[in-house]
């Protein structure tokens, strides 16, 4: 199907994790907890009701001592862009109350927490589990509310939030360079709280069709690779890594079937 | 003045005490689902055992089941008035009492459900018109409103009302337009009993639930719709077996009873080989597709393949062929057997496409997800059975439900 | 018309219906409907951030000693973001997870609002707020009391760090108080810096330039695992990965093993004997650095003393030290041993490291001793790339202290921890001997009063009940916490000190070999609670003491001290936030040692013989002696440490503690790691519970099965068990610390524990 609203400034925000590089070492997440007013609780094991907009699964290879290898994967929301290219993320159209949605200008899935009334279809339609219920109220003791972002609207109980790609730095960013008369973001102004929280660079964002933008390059590296892309999500996240088991843990294969080799058989949606 | 009795002339009913302790023993379990829903209300769905990975689980599933087992009310008033099978006309208001209420139950468990209940018109308001639960909210509401408005004129009918000669005459001429509801209750139904199907076949981040689409539909939708009009009829008949057991009286004549059962037996039938044909396709082109053989969706102890055996062959097959077959309906057992099979099969069927679709682990490294329902949801989910049994008992007293029931039982 | 009781209820029930119906007619309901939706939108108790003008300000974390440089981010004057510094040449930008969420440490609920005198029994909880002048007057009155009795020697103070104003004031405190117990807490620098010092003659702070390394050889260092200044390390990992090889050598498959270039699984505690097999290869094989070794060091070959005593040197010693040998000792295949020394040899810039985990135990002097030596046999001593140390800071030049009678008399009693005695002459702080210490005294306890800051050694020691023990024997302890944590808990007296974010400090830092940074820590926000920085409330007491005390604190408050200390450099300093020193790295060629020999030396001269007896100063493998019983105790616990669980004197934050993943805890129960073989054999599945014994103590555990770590292992991770703090860390987990003792180097007196003999039973 052509696509009529292309025009040329559409942006494809995306994003290029290096797991080659990722340590494990938890500070995007807390960097995204800060950024983003994300509550906690006393109890946080429970990581079925417990609120992170990126998670980190550690996987490991199964093989008996001392072959063992692990590996890091951060997953915020994939930002998917969805069946038939553009705009139909699986989350998206589930939702009866158009709570969520797919921006054009950006390719950022939005959650707009006021207009959510916590039917949690979304959740079940969402593969990566990258959507979190507000089973409570969110409470901030002794003083901690001190410490919230204005810029990012706490959220309510009964709600579903997720990873939103720090899009009040989007705003900030675009609002700055409009006053500045400025039609483009420079690759630097609109960066996620996660990637610069990053201590070992493993984060990569910026504009994935944007050929002067780092992610450009990385996605197309032979090391690239998307989480679970045989279901045709068509996530805006991108992951690199030169292991091989890696790799093939990124989705599922049948056991004849090779990482990287497999055509998707599913036909286009509209 | 002399009061008419509130009870319907030629029909003998329990005393007063015997109906009170019977309905107190049902309002005190009313009660504690009441108390379990103040609980939601009040404090959130923290006090449900649902979670990130469980979004949708008990409660959805017992919205989608009552829905389903009250498929009869669609389907025989399809029959009744589209159709013209007279006969059906004698179990024709259980049927819609027994939608009514499943209805009615359907959309409080769905506003217990939401974490926004006050809020939870918004998906009237803000309406998505791609997803399916928008298309099930709208069509269930004015189902239920279609339902109501069937419901009323039987209401009328209780001797006390139909005195009055107002509502005499409503509930004639609601008679008379009867037929015209019906046929739009036909018509909604068929859709919100296929968008709920469809609401687990759009997911095409689930493997396990996704189906090919027909147009804009999976295949579940029509599968749901489908299964809704075979299996709902078995409730209805299961209602009114139970309903004669506790009354021990003859309310419904076989005749109709089994004309229901046949017309049920031949749509399990015809349901059963489509919903083989769409297992066979899924599981040999669909899940492949994506990197999954059948056996991965059932290789946990909880789920395993006994589940889709159950689902297909014991309650799918054996109850269809029991009941399309002259000497299995008229069988009192295998009939009874057969009805209760195609009973827990819908259900079973709504399970598995609600639970097991949140249980399938989609990513290779995760683990089956594994929920257990807090006495919260389980209250709640028994309230509506309370409140069904309520309606019902009370219907059955006051109302003229079985017209067949002076004649069966005439008093002396 | 009469209305009987059924007509009234008709004519009511169609009054509402009707009612009903018209009223829907009406805007009314709809309005409230949509007003009932507004108001699930502004909840009143979901709260809404105030908005402002937005502005940085710089400042230098200080939560762990890894100093790095943050940018926190204000609205309307209120910090709400803490973010890494682009330009400060520590971190570069990177912080840890802590780093990031330290303003949970601002405004947490384990903050100590204000100065409390203890009320209830120790550690009962219960406190009495009082004033700062009260609580001033307290310690004074105690203080003064123990000099006028003769007994000044009696008080210590200890603290996280012996660099800096901050420890360096206290320290002039004491001496003109008179005591000479100021204790650091201990823990790898302590026996990297001794062995630096054994081999070099150098006293001073250890560095490690990896940096301009390129082969990084680590004997279990969690380099990754928060080992070193993180923030540092982290970004280092990042930006050079590519270029630098990196082996990992530890019995469990760390993040920072999983990290590595190649991760080989020892026997835990063998690691001198593999750093000694290593050197027995390298010099067989002849790839040593010849001309270090020929030149600029003693002890290689084998040597005469005066008396005519010829002693084995390095290189006969290793001899023993065969693959095979090292092979069987250490579990690594022998042609790995060969392959590893080989690759370390020829490497164009190797460095060898040790220091387990984040380094928080000293370790054996044999273990320091051996990995010096390594780089030693590399030429990597004094080198980019290389090891070396750093003198201490040498900005801090005070007026010279005038000290009385009684301030002399107490500061030539001996140490009470049995630091620089004739036993340990080489070691400084020995605060792990100090709870046996007072456990075995029979009268008075030699701790009279013990004054913490920045240090929380009812966490941090291990054997916790025996330290807590020990504590109760001494009358008076003050915390200067400003949070709740586990000493704090126990103290009688709390003085809090501004949080880190509240506080002015400056703060040096080791970023590398060829500069020193000293970073400057500003308040970033005015103190929001009655705390008192540290520094002020030492000054005051001083000031209270009177006579020379006072007067050897002429500064009206920590800033003029701080300032007089750095003096010019204070304004430089102050406007870029750090200064950095350049650090006269000697010419490769022109070495000088300030050992016996002026030389590097593989034997040190200076090392203490007496224990055991008449042994050789060579580094020596003897099997450090692990406690338990093998036939009661059949598993070995080591610990383990990562990023995400602080183990030191600052506890997780919130955050922290929420990234924790659920095989590490789940709910309050801590999971520990074991090989699903050993698993097996014990009957222990995925999840079960079972109880850990050790011969210090019991925890009931969960357990995880991790194929990364050797059979016959059970791993448990550092940072949880707390029991203070609050209900987001409280109670969830084990400390480690719970669970084995300190076992003494005979030469150092430092903690060499690795581990401790185990059991786990299904409960
Ligand atoms: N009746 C009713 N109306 C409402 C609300 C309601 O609850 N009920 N909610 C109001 C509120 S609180 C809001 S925030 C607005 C939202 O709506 P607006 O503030 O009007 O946002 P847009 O103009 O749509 O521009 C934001 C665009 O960014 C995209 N986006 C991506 N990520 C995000 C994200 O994280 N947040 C947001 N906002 N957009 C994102 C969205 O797809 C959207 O297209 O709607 C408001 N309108
Ligand atoms: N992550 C993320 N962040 C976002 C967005 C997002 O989608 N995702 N959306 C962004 C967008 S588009 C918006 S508009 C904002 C929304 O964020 P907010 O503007 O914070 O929206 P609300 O949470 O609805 O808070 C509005 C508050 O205004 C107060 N209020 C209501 N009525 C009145 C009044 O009459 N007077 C006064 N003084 N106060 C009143 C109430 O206390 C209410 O809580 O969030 C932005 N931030
Ligand atoms: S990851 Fe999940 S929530 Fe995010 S866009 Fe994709 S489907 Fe939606
Ligand atoms: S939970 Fe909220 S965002 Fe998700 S589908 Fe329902 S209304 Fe939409
Ligand atoms: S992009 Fe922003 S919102 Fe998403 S995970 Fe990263 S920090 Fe959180
Ligand atoms: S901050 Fe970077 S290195 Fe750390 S876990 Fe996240 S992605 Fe990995
Ligand atoms: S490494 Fe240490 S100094 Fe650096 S951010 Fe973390 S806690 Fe702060
Ligand atoms: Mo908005």
């Amino acid at each position: 199907m052509k696509e009529k609203n292309d025009y040329k400034q559409a942006k494809r925000y995306g994003m290029v994790i290096d797991l080659d590089k990722c340590t494990g070492c938890g500070a995007c997440m807390v960097g995204c907890y800060s950024e983003n007013n994300v509550p906690f609780k006393a109890d946080e094991t429970n990581k079925l009701d417990s609120i992170n907009w990126i998670r980190i699964f550690k996987i490991t290879n199964d093989k008996p001592y001392p072959e063992t290898e692990t590996c890091y994967i951060p997953m915020p929301c994939m930002q998917c862009d969805g069946v038939g290219k553009h705009g139909h993320p699986p989350c998206v159209s589930v939702c009866p109350a158009v709570a969520t949605d797919y921006d054009y200008d950006t390719g950022i899935i939005s959650q707009i927490y006021t207009r959510c009334f916590g039917c949690r279809y979304c959740m079940a339609a969402c593969p990566y589990h990258a959507r979190k219920f507000n089973w409570w109220d969110p409470v901030w003791p002794a003083d901690m509310e001190k410490y919230l972002n204005p810029k990012v609207s706490p959220r309510m109980r009964g709600v579903v939030e997720k990873c939103s790609f720090c899009f009040h730095r989007y705003q900030q960013a675009r609002d700055k360079a409009y006053l500045e008369k400025r039609e483009e973001l420079a690759e630097n102004e609109y960066q996620t709280a996660c990637a610069e929280a990053c201590p070992t660079g493993a984060i990569t964002f910026g504009d994935l069709n944007n050929k002067n933008h780092a992610v450009y390059k990385l996605k197309n590296s032979p090391k690239a690779f998307r989480l679970l892309e045989r279901l045709n999500t068509n996530p805006k996240v991108y992951y690199l890594t030169s292991k091989k088991w890696v790799r093939r843990a990124g989705d599922n294969y049948l056991t004849h079937e090779e990482p990287g080799k497999i055509k998707n058989n599913m036909k286009e949606h509209h | 003045m002399n009061e008419t009795p509130l009870i319907p002339a030629g029909v003998k009913r329990c005393s007063k005490w015997q109906f009170s302790l019977w309905m107190a023993a049902a309002t005190a379990v009313l009660l504690w689902g009441v108390y379990a829903m103040y609980l939601i209300w009040y404090k959130g769905l923290n006090q449900t055992n649902m979670n990130d990975a469980y979004g949708f689980a008990l409660w959805i599933w017992a919205d989608l089941a009552v829905i389903a087992l009250g498929g009869g009310a669609f389907f025989s008033g399809f029959l009744t008035y589209i159709i013209n099978k007279n006969e059906l006309k004698n179990i024709i208001n259980l049927a819609v009492v027994i939608g009514f209420i499943c209805y009615s139950s359907a959309l409080l468990i769905l506003a217990i459900d939401v974490g926004q209940p006050l809020r939870a018109w918004f998906i009237f308001w803000h309406a998505n018109v791609h997803s399916m639960l928008t298309e099930v909210a709208f069509c269930l509401s004015c189902y239920f409103a279609v339902l109501t408005i069937e419901f009323i004129p039987l209401i009328l009918e209780n001797p006390r009302l139909d005195k009055k000669p107002f509502l005499h005459h409503l509930s004639h001429n609601m008679h008379g337009i009867m037929a015209i509801f019906a046929a739009t209750g036909v018509f909604l139904s068929f859709f919100h009993q296929g968008s709920l199907g469809g609401v687990a076949g759009v997911l095409y981040g689930r493997p396990f639930a996704f189906r090919e689409h027909i147009l804009i539909w999976p295949f579940t939708f029509f599968l749901f719709t489908w299964s809704a009009a075979a299996y709902g009829p078995c409730f209805t008949i299961l209602v009114t077996k139970i309903t004669e057991l506790i009354t021990r009286k003859k309310l419904v004549k076989d005749n109709v009873i089994h004309l229901f059962a046949k017309i049920s037996g031949w749509m399990i039938i015809t349901y059963i080989i489509a919903k083989t044909i769409d297992t066979i396709y899924w599981a040999f082109v669909t899940a492949p597709g994506f990197g999954f053989t059948l056996m991965d969706f059932y290789a946990s102890s909880t789920y395993n393949i006994g589940l889709l055996f159950a689902e297909i062959v014991i309650c799918g097959f054996i109850p269809g062929l029991i009941l399309i077959t002259k000497r299995g309906r008229e069988n009192s057992f295998l009939l009874m057997s057969a009805i209760i099979l195609g009973v827990i099969g819908v259900s079973l069927n709504r399970w598995v496409m609600v639970l097991q679709v949140m249980a399938v682990p989609v990513f290779s490294f995760n683990e089956w997800y594994t929920y257990m329902p807090s006495w919260q949801e389980v209250a709640t989910t028994v309230l509506p059975v309370a409140y069904g049994i309520i309606v019902i008992s009370l219907a059955h007293r006051y109302l003229p439900v079985f017209p067949q029931e002076k004649e069966l039982n005439p008093i002396d | 018309m009469k209305i009987d009781r059924r007509s009234f209820l008709s004519y009511t029930t169609a009054a509402v219906l009707g009612g009903t119906a018209g009223s829907m007619l009406t805007p009314a309901p709809w309005k409230l409907i949509d007003d009932a939706a507004i108001w699930t939108q502004n909840w009143p108790w979901t709260p809404v951030p105030e908005d402002g003008e937005v502005t940085y300000k710089k400042s230098v974390c200080t939560l762990c000693p890894g100093g790095c440089g943050i940018t926190v981010r204000l609205v309307n004057g209120r910090p709400i973001k803490i973010e890494g510094s682009k330009e400060y040449p520590v971190n570069k930008g990177s912080l840890c997870p802590m780093g990031i969420s330290g303003l949970q440490y601002l405004y947490g609920p384990s903050r100590v609002t204000s100065p409390l005198k203890r009320e209830g029994k120790r550690g009962e909880g219960k406190w009495k707020k009082v004033s700062w002048d009260e609580a001033l007057a307290a310690v004074t009155k105690k203080l003064s009391e123990l000099r006028a009795t003769g007994r000044s020697q009696s008080v210590v103070c200890l603290t996280g760090s012996d660099r800096g104003t901050i420890p360096n004031l206290i320290d002039r405190f004491l001496t003109v108080y008179g005591s000479p117990n100021f204790i650091r807490s201990s823990t790898a620098q302590d026996a990297i810096e001794q062995a630096i010092y054994l081999t070099q003659g150098k006293q001073g702070t250890p560095i490690f330039d990896i940096e301009n390394a390129n082969f990084i050889l680590s004997f279990g260092s969690g380099i990754l695992d928060g080992w070193g200044s993180p923030g540092r390390l982290f970004n280092l990992y990042g930006g050079l990965k590519p270029t630098k090889t990196i082996i990992q050598i530890e019995p469990r498959l760390s993040d920072t093993a999983a990290m590595a270039n190649q991760w080989v699984g020892i026997n835990p505690g063998t690691e001198t004997a593999l750093a000694l097999g290593l050197a027995h290869v390298i010099i067989k094989k002849s790839l040593y650095d010849k001309n270090f070794v020929e030149n600029f060091a003693f002890g290689f070959d084998d040597w005469t003393d005066e008396d005519g005593k010829t002693h084995d040197g390095f290189s006969t010693m290793v001899k023993n030290f065969t693959p095979e040998k090292v092979a069987q000792i250490t579990g690594i295949d022998k042609t790995e041993i060969v392959s590893l020394a080989r690759n370390f040899a020829r490497a164009s810039k190797p460095i060898a490291i040790n220091g387990r985990g984040q380094g928080d135990v000293p370790g054996s002097i044999d273990e320091s001793l051996a990995v010096q030596s390594l780089n030693a046999l590399v030429g990597n001593i004094n080198k980019p790339g290389g090891i070396s140390a750093i003198p201490d800071s040498n900005y801090a030049k005070w007026p010279e202290v005038t000290i009385d009678e009684v301030a002399s008399k107490g500061r030539q009693q001996p140490r009470i921890d049995g630091a620089g005695s004739e036993q340990f002459p080489n070691t400084r702080f020995l605060l792990n001997r100090l709870p046996e210490i007072l456990n075995k005294t029979k009268d008075e306890s030699p701790v009279q009063a013990l004054l913490v800051t920045a240090a929380n050694p009812l966490y941090t020691l291990p054997d916790t009940a025996s330290t807590k023990k020990a504590f109760d024997r001494i009358p008076f302890i003050v915390s200067f916490s400003p949070y709740m944590d586990e000493t704090a808990a126990y103290a009688d007296y709390i003085l809090p000190n501004h949080s880190y974010l509240e506080r002015l400090q400056e703060v040096p830092t080791d970023a590398g070999i060829s500069r020193q940074v000293i970073g400057l820590a500003k308040p970033v926000v005015q103190p929001i609670y009655d705390t008192k920085h540290v520094g002020d409330s030492f000054i005051l007491i001083a000031k209270a003491l009177g006579g020379f005390i006072s007067n050897a604190f002429p500064w009206n408050n920590y800033e003029g001290f701080l300032k007089e200390t750095l003096k010019d450099q204070w304004r430089e300093l102050n406007r870029k936030g750090m200064i950095e020193i350049e650090n006269n790295t000697p010419e490769p060629l022109a070495y000088t040692f300030n050992t016996v020999s002026g030389k590097f030396e593989f034997y040190p001269t200076a090392r203490n013989t007496a224990q055991p007896k008449n042994r050789s100063a060579l580094p020596s493998y003897t099997p450090v002696p692990i406690e338990g019983d093998i036939q009661r105790f059949q598993l070995v616990l080591i610990p383990y440490d990562t990023i995400r669980l602080a183990s030191n004197n600052i506890a997780n934050s919130p955050f922290m503690t929420k990234t924790i993943d659920d095989t590490v805890l789940k709910k309050q129960t801590g999971m520990v790691e074991i090989n699903p073989t050993t698993a097996r054999g014990l009957g222990l599945k995925e999840g079960s519970t079972a109880l850990l014994t050790t011969p210090k103590g019991k925890a009931t555990v969960k357990i995880h099965l991790f194929e990364g770590i050797m059979p016959g292992l059970i791993a448990i991770p550092k940072g949880l068990g707390h029991t203070a703090y609050n209900k987001f860390l409280a109670n969830k987990g084990t400390n480690f610390n719970d669970l084995i003792g300190p076992i003494e180097d005979p030469g150092s007196g430092l903690d060499m524990a690795w581990g401790i003999r185990a059991k786990l039973i299904r409960i």
